[in-house]
């Protein structure tokens, strides 16, 4: 391994580009899976000060033990300021407490609502995932929403088959008013080779802002079936660099569950 | 609601009280028509969006969907307190071993309400023996139960895959959960096979929204008002409404109370009394333990009352809500417990590609030789340990890097 290069694949893309979203002297709120690789990266890197939620109930540890592989791992609540339950973090986070929250899901529409629930008829669906968790009520809480999938055609799609974490609903500027939610809504999507933000305050569509130095803009909006609104600003997005990516096997996830999976022959 | 007919039956030892036949507390609406499918109803006559509840969710999604009457999926608030209040309050030894325990208050029928959360600190022990006794030894039938957790894993897909085999011993009607998996593992696949097949009936939740249920119900309040699942299509498909806040004007979502008949939770420490102590996360244990009419819990280390009594403010469960302590080691493997060990991922994958194979393959025969080998084999939950491997065990004790508790 250490004579090897890591390569920079999807799973380190996703962890770079999901951490440049994060600000230092933040409170985020982490979803299970690649939003902790990212918030773990971000910590690690340019926003140390940045406090993390996990729902299972701690509320800003320092994660020294490795990658939790779960929301409710004894890993996400060592030496944390305060760990409690569910309830306590989620009624923080109405309160006000989480400025961005990490989710991911199976399929999202071009006003960034997640599905993670089913596809096909609810009642006896042709798909049936593990369900909400804590994305719907960390989507309709949390002042803004980063969003984490992978950039496929049946993922990214105009109608999804179930509403499972609210982005901006149909659109309008007072759905997530009227629909008795908090925060401001999704902020940005991260894929491994695109990164998407939002017409805030006017369409509220998706935007392409970033794609894959090896794509083109035209190859991205082949990869979904929504129609997405392109970035006046819009350019290649940066690769981790050597450096970057020795952090990343050696620190965030040294037991590669994610991270470290490709390397160079 | 037949009062008398779920005292006999919840399991719980219930005082005489000098008035227990007037019960003036107990307001009972006889043939009370349930609610037909709330808010939307209306609102799509009146069609005002402007300042209304939101409800014009339909076009926003594809979703499909069965409009289903709103019916308590197990005690109601009135019910469930009413068995509090003649309950048998004062201090005594409550411990038991899980047979006698799980024989004497599962049964066909019942709310079981699942604690933990995925892969920490869940009932595994309990769930085991549940499976155990109704599977294997036939001493009780844990038939048409409603489950009731926020986020479980293999403590559900044991269950499910004990009905697989046999649905007159075990079998699970109703799910009402927010998720169900393994995390980085990935899906459970007796759950994706019990839905898609549409076996089970299931009520959709977030995390939040299933944990503030058991929270009303802890309370002693029917419903409780959250910020979430407006607007997404939990508002379309679970038992929640939408209304108008009475004094901010904005529109809010009420769910209600979950109050199961059977809660089951591992914790840290107990005393003999049923008063528990909680180290790590504290997930939704005791708002689901709070919430049940009877409690069953296993834990870590059996500590005296008088250490309870050194430090109150630990007790995160009262004794009140507790009617069956039983002190079993290792009875949250194979998932985490704060100060003991981490998970056995090994062993959930195990699961996992048993389950596989009766999902993607329609073979049963992996899934039997599974309960052949964890459950038929073994006699008590020590057994099953010894299956599993002193190996493994210490392995995992040691993964979890001494989390400290107090049990002083």
């Amino acid at each position: 391994m250490a004579t090897k290069k890591v390569k920079a694949g999807p799973f380190e893309m996703i962890c770079l580009t999901g951490a440049r979203c994060l600000e230092d002297k933040t409170v985020v709120f982490v979803g299970t899976g690649l939003p902790m690789l990212a918030s773990l990266f971000a910590q690690r890197t340019w926003a140390p000060n940045c406090n993390l939620i996990f729902e299972g109930g701690s509320l800003g540890p320092i994660l020294w033990m490795g990658l939790p592989l779960s929301v409710g791992d004894i890993r996400a609540g060592t030496r944390a300021n305060m760990v409690k339950g569910l309830c306590a973090v989620f009624e923080g986070q109405q309160r006000g407490w989480s400025d961005y929250a990490f989710i991911g899901g199976a399929e999202i529409d071009k006003y960034g609502n997640i599905n993670s629930t089913c596809f096909g008829p609810y009642q006896k669906p042709k798909v049936r995932f593990p369900g909400s968790g804590g994305a719907g009520a960390m989507a309709a809480n949390s002042d803004r929403i980063i969003q984490i999938l992978a950039l496929e055609k049946r993922r990214f799609r105009d109608k999804v088959y179930y509403i499972t974490s609210l982005g901006f609903g149909d659109g309008t500027p007072d759905y997530r008013w009227k629909a008795g939610a908090h925060g401001r809504g999704p902020y940005r999507v991260i894929t491994d080779v695109a990164l998407f933000g939002y017409d805030v305050g006017k369409t509220n569509r998706m935007m392409l802002l970033e794609y894959h130095p090896d794509l083109s803009v035209e190859q991205i909006q082949d990869r979904c079936e929504l129609e997405l609104l392109i970035s006046p600003d819009v350019k290649p997005m940066p690769l981790p660099t050597d450096e970057q990516l020795n952090l990343m096997v050696t620190e965030v996830d040294p037991e590669h569950w994610f991270l470290g999976k490709m390397v160079e022959d | 609601m037949d009062l008398e007919k779920k005292f006999a039956e919840c399991g719980v030892p219930l005082g005489k009280k000098p008035d227990e036949d007037k019960l003036p507390y107990i307001h009972v609406v006889k043939g009370q028509e349930p609610y037909k499918k709330k808010y939307f109803a209306p609102m799509r006559e009146v069609d005002k969006p402007k300042d209304g509840i939101h409800s014009d969710i339909w076009n926003i999604s594809e979703v499909i969907f069965e409009e289903r009457p709103y019916v308590h999926w197990g005690p109601t608030p009135d019910e469930a307190r009413a068995i509090k209040v003649k309950e048998n309050k004062f201090l005594y030894d409550k411990r038991t071993t899980q047979s006698e325990a799980v024989k004497k208050l599962i049964r066909p029928g019942i709310n079981l309400g699942v604690a933990g959360f995925v892969n920490t600190r869940c009932p595994f022990s309990i769930v085991w023996t549940i499976v155990k006794e109704a599977l294997c030894n036939k001493t009780i039938q844990a038939t048409d139960m409603t489950l009731s957790f926020q986020s479980q894993s293999l403590c559900v897909e044991w269950l499910l895959g004990a009905m697989m085999l046999d649905n007159s011993r075990v079998s699970v009607k109703r799910v009402e959960l927010s998720w169900q998996a393994f995390e980085v593992i990935g899906s459970g696949p007796m759950w994706t096979h019990c839905v898609q097949g549409g076996l089970i009936e299931v009520d959709d939740y977030t995390n939040y929204g299933a944990s503030s249920r058991f929270k009303a119900a802890a309370m002693g309040i029917p419903f409780i008002p959250i910020r979430d699942s407006g607007g997404a299509d939990f508002e379309v498909t679970n038992r929640g409404v939408m209304t108008k806040c009475p004094f901010t004007g904005r529109n809010i979502y009420l769910l209600p109370a979950c109050h199961p008949d059977v809660a089951i939770a591992h914790v840290t420490a107990a005393d003999m009394y049923g008063n528990c102590r909680i180290f790590g996360q504290t997930l939704t244990c005791q708002e689901i333990l709070e919430a049940s009419v009877a409690g069953i819990v296993t834990c870590e280390e059996l500590i005296s009352n008088d250490a309870i009594r050194n430090y109150p403010n630990l007790t995160i469960i009262p004794f009140l809500h507790v009617h069956a302590v039983i002190p079993q080691k290792y009875g949250g493997y194979p998932g985490a417990v704060w100060g003991y060990h981490w998970f056995d991922m090994d062993f959930l994958r195990e699961w996992r590609a048993t389950g596989l194979e009766l999902r993607k393959k329609g073979d049963i025969g992996p899934l039997k030789a599974y309960y052949e080998k964890y459950f038929y084999n073994c006699d008590t939950w020590e057994d099953f340990l010894a299956v599993v491997g002193y190996k493994r065990l210490a392995n995992v004790r040691n993964l979890d890097m001494g989390q400290r508790v107090i049990l002083d």
